[in-house]
């Protein structure tokens, strides 16, 4: 839920907008070199340019370990558990994945004020809260909307023939039905599509698990049993395998991620797209070929009336070996204080402090960018009222990996829904019982 | 006892000399390979260390020879190393054949034969991914263009199609290698018995099929050799270009071994894995050497 390349050179020129930091804002660690592993790519780099305002307020000097994507570093964090090489103090964590990392973090609670903590998202802390411990401060949040095409809702040619042959308005979706009938009308192979998904590994489990919950369905029993293979999981699961059988999802959407739904939203393939709010500046730019022609609504509801809504937030978070863990929790303060997250705003990342989503709208508005604040009020709405995130358990990443080949298996047509669930749930009780859960 | 201290007495200086050869080779190749052998019998996961010291006996390969999915990865793993080996092997052969008549410009057509192994095997597996991309694939458009299909055809996604997108990308890379050696082989073939064969009134094939080929044998089995190790832990291309999907339908011993390695962390069962994957390139290894040995014998016959 991650990789978002284009807005590099959209934040470079809010760069120069820096704050000041003093002294006394961050406390002295003069002398002391602090140890960070950060998360690396065009999406997250601008931030890191704020570093040096920290060095020169508290004396003391980042030395930056490890900068790589996010899949990178998690396969590096595991090899340094396993090697019990975690002398470093800070490194770049991830909501959804943070528990895989609990035995070298360190909980902040105790680290971070309660004055710090009160101005974040009640919903997003609570996101980076596991077991009742703080494991991380959430940099930034992810979740998608309904980006769609205005042109083609628009066409009152397009609206007669909708109504006529579905008997209801051509509106944006609402529903997730809704969606699946709008997809089809749209799809005009192999020049337009009706809509695209992500078609492998975490992107499906992602896009399948939000499904679940909008049908009414959960991950995971309360004994941590699957729960999945339910008649909600087929019912969510049939939505993208009828899509498919139906050609309105291009047929190499299977092994699609991140970058090739965005590209291919913007280059005008399709006529709606569920995506994350990074790419929002990006779809209205100059290399977009759909700019000025995109809308933007809530995510669709399922059949029982919720969103989908899969979140989670890029975090900070401390390893428990630090052997300064005030300057550690300095650095993480300033990476994630107002500033900073104005800087990361601007660029169109959600923030996860209250205060930054009504400034940076005003910002917006007073620049007369009204595509940025009504995108802007859609998310803060989405990640205020409908984000959830996956199972916060060590486990989800090997749940995924049991659950996506076999997603795809389904709407390639090589199994039935309940096939597809049931031999995922079977290899989950696998996982679940040899991590000691059941 | 006697006879043993007197060995070691006399061969002081040589032992000396190599023993930090040989305790290097026990520290990066053997340490390893027991640990990871141990490993294969625990249910050591990657983010609980803790479970390094959980035993649990023959588990790991228990549920591997029950488990469906690395059965069919195995079986593709062998069919993909047969089709890429033999292919890359005609390809190969056919390539050396026609550089060995050039006689104008031969080391330039020999330096431009080696571009494929020049990349990376990851910037072949994003150059071939492009290729053959469903809809904004230079193959797709190049046929729509010409009006051979109207429709976009999913090579990355069709269970053959994919396979032979993967296999295409790997001979691409990989033909050369054949194409060299081989060459090498007709550049030491010996004259004399050709120009018997001719006088006594051969055609062009029988020269080729009974002088030849059979010198080029051992060489073909070199190649072989080395290549089915590559081949049989084939990952950089097909990693990015498929990851192994959709579906499985793409996935190879080391693609499946990787993801339960890293991405689950799940190193026990990985390593138990690879234990029965590594006896597939023994497997090969033993057979090609076997092939070369007979080649050779044949070859004395000259």
């Amino acid at each position: 839920m991650r990789n978002i390349n284009k807005i590099g050179a959209l934040s470079l020129a809010t760069l120069m907008a820096a704050s000041s930091v003093s002294a006394s804002d961050y406390g002295s660690f003069d002398g002391y070199t602090l140890r960070v592993k950060l998360i690396g790519g065009a999406q997250y780099e601008p931030l890191y340019t704020l570093i040096p305002e920290w060095e020169k307020a508290t004396g003391a000097t980042v030395d930056i370990l490890s900068r790589k994507s996010h899949f990178e570093l998690d396969r590096e964090m595991k090899q340094d558990i396993a090697a019990g090489n975690t002398d470093y103090c800070v490194f770049s964590n991830h909501t959804n994945f943070a528990p895989q990392y609990d035995v070298m973090t360190e909980p902040l609670d105790g680290h971070i004020s309660a004055d710090v903590l009160a101005d974040f998202s009640p919903l997003v802390v609570s996101h980076a809260t596991v077991g009742g411990k703080l494991f991380s401060m959430p940099r930034h949040s992810d979740v998608s909307n309904m980006y769609y095409v205005k042109s083609l809702y628009e066409d009152a040619d397009n609206q007669a023939k909708f109504k006529a042959e579905y008997g209801y308005d051509l509106t944006p979706p609402a529903t997730w039905a809704q969606a699946s009938d709008q997809a089809k009308f749209f799809t005009d192979a192999p020049d337009r599509y009706g809509t695209h998904f992500a078609g492998k590994d975490e992107g499906i489990t992602g896009r399948f698990y939000e499904m679940l919950v909008a049908e009414g369905g959960v991950m995971l029993n309360d004994d941590m049993s699957p729960a999945f293979n339910s008649e909600a999981g087929v019912r969510a699961l049939n939505w993208f395998v009828d899509l498919y059988e139906a050609k309105a999802v291009p047929a190499g959407t299977t092994n699609y991620v991140w970058d090739d739904l965005g590209l291919g939203f913007a280059a005008g393939a399709v006529a709606f797209n569920l995506d994350w709010g990074g790419w929002a500046a990006y779809f209205n730019s100059d290399d977009s070929k759909i700019s000025g022609d995109v809308g933007i609504v809530l995510a669709p509801a399922g059949s029982s009336g919720k969103r989908t809504g899969w979140s989670g937030s890029h975090s900070f978070s401390m390893t428990k070996g630090c052997d300064n863990q005030a300057a550690a929790a300095s650095l993480i303060t300033f990476l994630t204080s107002h500033d900073a997250q104005m800087l990361e705003a601007r660029a169109g990342i959600l923030p996860t402090r209250t205060q930054v989503w009504d400034d940076v709208i005003a910002e917006f508005k007073a620049e007369k960018n009204d595509y940025m604040v009504e995108i802007f009020a859609i998310y803060s709405d989405s990640m205020a009222n409908h984000a959830f995130t996956p199972p916060l358990i060590a486990e989800w990443g090997e749940i995924s990996n049991a659950l996506w080949p076999r997603l795809q298996a389904a709407i390639l047509g090589d199994k039935t829904a309940q096939e597809a669930l049931d031999e995922a749930a079977e290899d989950v009780l696998e996982v679940m019982q040899d991590a000691g859960h059941l | 006892m006697t006879r043993l201290r007197r060995t070691i007495r006399e061969n002081a200086v040589p032992f000396a000399l190599i023993s930090p050869a040989v305790l290097i080779i026990l520290m990066v190749v053997l340490l390893p390979l027991i640990f990871s052998f141990y490993t294969s019998f625990s249910n050591y996961r990657l983010i609980r260390p803790d479970s390094l010291w959980d035993w649990v006996g023959l588990r790991n390969y228990k549920r591997i020879m029950g488990d469906w999915d690395f059965w069919v990865a195995f079986g593709r793993t062998v069919l993909f190393l047969t089709v890429a080996l033999n292919l890359e092997l005609l390809f190969g052969l056919g390539l050396a054949l026609l550089v060995n008549k050039i006689t104008w410009g031969q080391r330039t057509m020999r330096t431009i034969m080696m571009f494929p192994m020049m990349f990376s095997p990851i910037l072949v597996g994003f150059q071939f991914k492009y290729l053959f991309n469903d809809t904004i694939g230079l193959v797709n458009n190049g046929l729509q263009s010409l009006g051979l299909t109207h429709e976009a055809i999913p090579f990355l996604v069709d269970r053959w199609l994919a396979f032979f997108s993967i296999a295409f990308a790997e001979i691409w890379m990989s033909t050369s290698i054949f194409a060299i050696l081989i060459l090498a082989g007709l550049f030491a073939l010996p004259k004399d018995p050709i120009e018997a064969a001719r006088v006594d009134g051969c055609s062009n094939w029988q020269v080729f099929k009974h002088i030849t080929l059979p010198f080029l044998m051992p060489f073909i089995y070199i190649a072989m050799a080395i290549r089915s190790l590559d081949v049989a832990r084939a990952f950089d291309i097909v990693d990015v270009m498929t990851g192994g999907g959709p579906a499985g339908r793409t996935e190879l011993l080391w693609t499946l071994i990787s993801r339960t390695a890293y991405d689950d962390a799940r190193m026990g069962r990985a390593n138990a894995m690879s234990y029965v994957a590594i006896l597939l390139s023994i497997f090969f290894t033993w057979f090609f050497f076997n092939k070369l040995m007979e080649a050779r014998k044949h070859l004395g016959a000259f």
